[in-house]
């Protein structure tokens, strides 16, 4: 004990010993109390919807959500939507994905060049929809490409519409089906100036007339929408979080994923598709140009 | 430092270790765990989404037994019509005992009693021998001996049934002169018979008609109703017709079946169009995919086809008719100036429904 004491003697004595221990100390917790004084409030995620909506562009923006309800640092969504639509179930996906998200923080879309069809389903569950007068809103409407008649060559099936998915009333029948459910999901998410019935006519709007209409909120770009969902999660002090969509393929800009291409190549005999797209459907002209439609204008 | 005592020191180093593991994981997972809703409110979803299916039990009745006629369909003017899809109306006319022949231009193939048979003296030297003819989406124009042929056939008794479909956009007034052996001729993209049905007071619209709310389970899929208590539409309640184009006709023509509060491509005008008529031994129809094998027994679409095949084996044409067109009539089949190219034809003036454009056929 004796010699311990001699050692705390020779350094100073026990406050300059315990002074630098604390000293010691203290600096090693600078960084965490740099950062209770300077982090912000929360985060804001931007995630990005550009591009055709397809099974591998949707689940990169449904993974952004999924992270966005997970991370708790994360207490506002804004989705910067540039998208003339794509695939009719993956833009259904999309739309509840977004709707989960809406019901667990603020979620506002900022567009930035066209929120149409599969794109403004996307868009519908926030809580606001900014524009500018330059960009489009609407298309609401669904579209079917339809397999031919007759027996399929080379094959043998164990039922007439094994090879076809149906008959065309069949069809069409269900293009029916997802108008409605396009259509009644846009009536039921949004105050519009506009009959289901107009509506349907899958008009494609000015952003301006599209706030006329209740179709957006108001005109403003990724600022405003970033101010209004801050606002909405009472975030004074936040920091942005960007999450970029993939790079679309060449055959994704045309609303088809790698697997689906390879159908138009034979492997895969479903030929029916469903798109809620505005636009051509470049890809499925040599295959079966023939179409049917739930809208007047597409 | 005593053994005892080094334990006692590592049991308690262990045990705040262990303590602080397990709060920094429980104090995570409590972090970690989703609060996400069980569920999605998407009300749409649940509010009578799937569309009824149409009424599709019906079947197309065989003709009225005349005895043998000779149906002739046009197949010689591009005409935009297989036999597949009007396979509801042969079988009807052939299952009667009727002859159908659809005459390509110097040959025609046959189904029915009649069999194969060729001739290569024209349209006019066809119908001759035949007692009903159809027209259907016709590409070329009719020439004027033709037209005048087709008049001569229809007084002489001879039953005419005239069809056309919309035209497309990129298919209006593109009139194109081709050479042809001598001789010029004039052909657009597949028509509308619009100089042969002007003959006969009868105009087919460009645009299409539509329905957003009352159709059958797509707004290009309208009802039409019977218009008179004509022949043509006895049985007949309801029809399901297939974006037709609407007619406008003069007063010597029967509005046949009309459609209401139905909207017309082109103008979007919300209204009543006229969408089959007739006049006399002539029936005009706005639309050729009602007579198609998949919509022939929508709704009443069976009675109406086999009102047309009554009506095509029912008249009673004097033989020999139409004489054969000289030549300087432009009668004799193939390719010859067209009367009007490029022009709209005079339509009747006291038509009595829709207004149109100026498509040549």
């Amino acid at each position: 004990m004796s010699s311990e004491s001699g050692l705390i003697d020779r350094l100073g004595g026990p406050l300059v010993v315990f002074g630098i221990i604390g000293l010691i100390v203290g600096g090693a917790l600078v960084p965490y109390a740099w950062g209770i004084s300077t982090d912000a409030d929360g985060r804001v995620a931007v995630i990005e919807v550009h591009g055709a909506i397809t099974a591998d562009t949707a689940a990169a923006a449904m993974e952004d959500l999924r992270e966005a309800r997970q991370n708790g640092s994360i207490q506002a969504v804004v989705l910067d939507v540039n998208s003339r639509g794509g695939l009719a179930s993956v833009s259904e996906q999309l739309y509840l994905a977004v709707k989960r998200t809406s019901q667990q923080m603020p979620v506002t879309v900022a567009v930035t060049g066209s929120a149409l069809s599969g794109g403004y389903y996307t868009s519908i569950p926030a809580d606001s929809i900014y524009v500018t007068p330059a960009s489009t809103v609407g298309s609401v409407g669904v579209r079917a490409t339809l397999p031919p008649e007759g027996a399929p060559d080379n094959q043998i099936t164990t039922g007439p519409d094994k090879a076809t998915t149906g008959t065309r009333s069949d069809v069409r029948r269900r293009v029916e089906a997802l108008r409605r459910a396009f259509v009644g999901s846009v009536m039921a998410e949004r105050d519009l100036n506009l009959s289901a019935e107009e509506l349907s006519y899958a008009k494609v709007y000015s952003g301006r007339r599209g706030v006329e209409l209740g179709l957006a909120d108001g005109i403003g770009g990724l600022g405003a929408a970033i101010d209004r969902a801050t606002d909405q999660a009472d975030l004074s002090d936040y920091e942005t979080v960007r999450m970029e969509s993939p790079t679309p393929s060449t055959l994704s800009q045309i609303g088809l994923n790698g697997s689906e291409a390879a159908s138009e190549h034979g492997t895969d005999i479903d030929m029916t598709r469903y798109f809620m797209l505005h636009g051509r459907i470049d890809a499925l002209t040599t295959a079966d140009p023939i179409e049917v439609k739930a809208n007047g204008t597409q | 430092m005593a053994r005892s005592d080094l334990l006692k020191g590592l049991s308690v180093f262990a045990l705040v270790v262990l303590v602080v593991v397990s709060a920094t994981v429980a104090t995570g997972t409590v972090l970690l765990e989703s609060p996400e809703p069980v569920s999605v409110d998407a009300s749409a979803y649940d509010d009578e989404l799937l569309p009824t299916p149409v009424e599709d039990d019906g079947s197309v009745e065989p003709a009225v037994d005349t005895g043998t006629k000779t149906v002739i369909v046009d197949k010689s003017h591009g005409n935009d019509i297989t036999e597949s899809e009007l396979q509801p109306l042969v079988d009807a006319l052939v299952s009667a005992g009727h002859d159908v022949r659809f005459y390509a231009g110097g040959s025609s193939s046959g189904l029915g009693t009649g069999g194969f048979s060729s001739d290569s003296s024209g349209l006019n030297a066809t119908l001759q021998s035949a007692d009903a003819f159809v027209v259907a989406n016709p590409a070329n124009t009719y020439t004027t001996g033709e037209i005048n042929g087709v008049k001569a056939f229809a007084d002489a008794g001879g039953r005419v049934l005239m069809m056309a479909d919309p035209v497309g956009p990129g298919s209006s007034g593109t009139s194109i002169s081709l050479p042809v052996g001598t001789s010029t001729g004039s052909t657009v993209n597949p028509g509308q018979p619009t100089n042969l049905a002007a003959s006969f007071g009868v105009s087919f619209g460009a645009g299409y008609l539509f329905d957003m709310t009352d159709n059958a389970n797509n707004f290009q899929r309208i009802h039409t109703q019977p218009a008179g208590n004509g022949s043509l539409t006895a049985g007949v309640d309801r029809l399901i017709v297939d974006d037709p184009t609407p007619l406008s006709v003069d007063g010597s023509n029967q509005v046949v079946a009309e459609s209401t509060d139905v909207q017309l491509s082109s103008t979007r005008q919300t209204g009543t169009y006229p969408v089959a008529a007739r006049n006399g031994n002539v029936a005009s129809v706005g639309d050729t995919g009602f007579l198609q094998p998949a919509s022939a027994t929508l709704a009443d679409n069976e009675a109406f086809v086999s009102n047309l095949a009554d009506f095509l084996a029912s008249g009673d044409k004097e033989p020999g008719v139409p004489e054969p067109a000289t030549p300087s009539g432009g009668g004799t089949g193939g390719f010859t100036q067209p009367s009007q190219p490029g022009t709209t034809p005079t339509l009747p003036s006291n038509g009595t429904s829709t207004p149109r454009n100026g498509t040549s056929p």
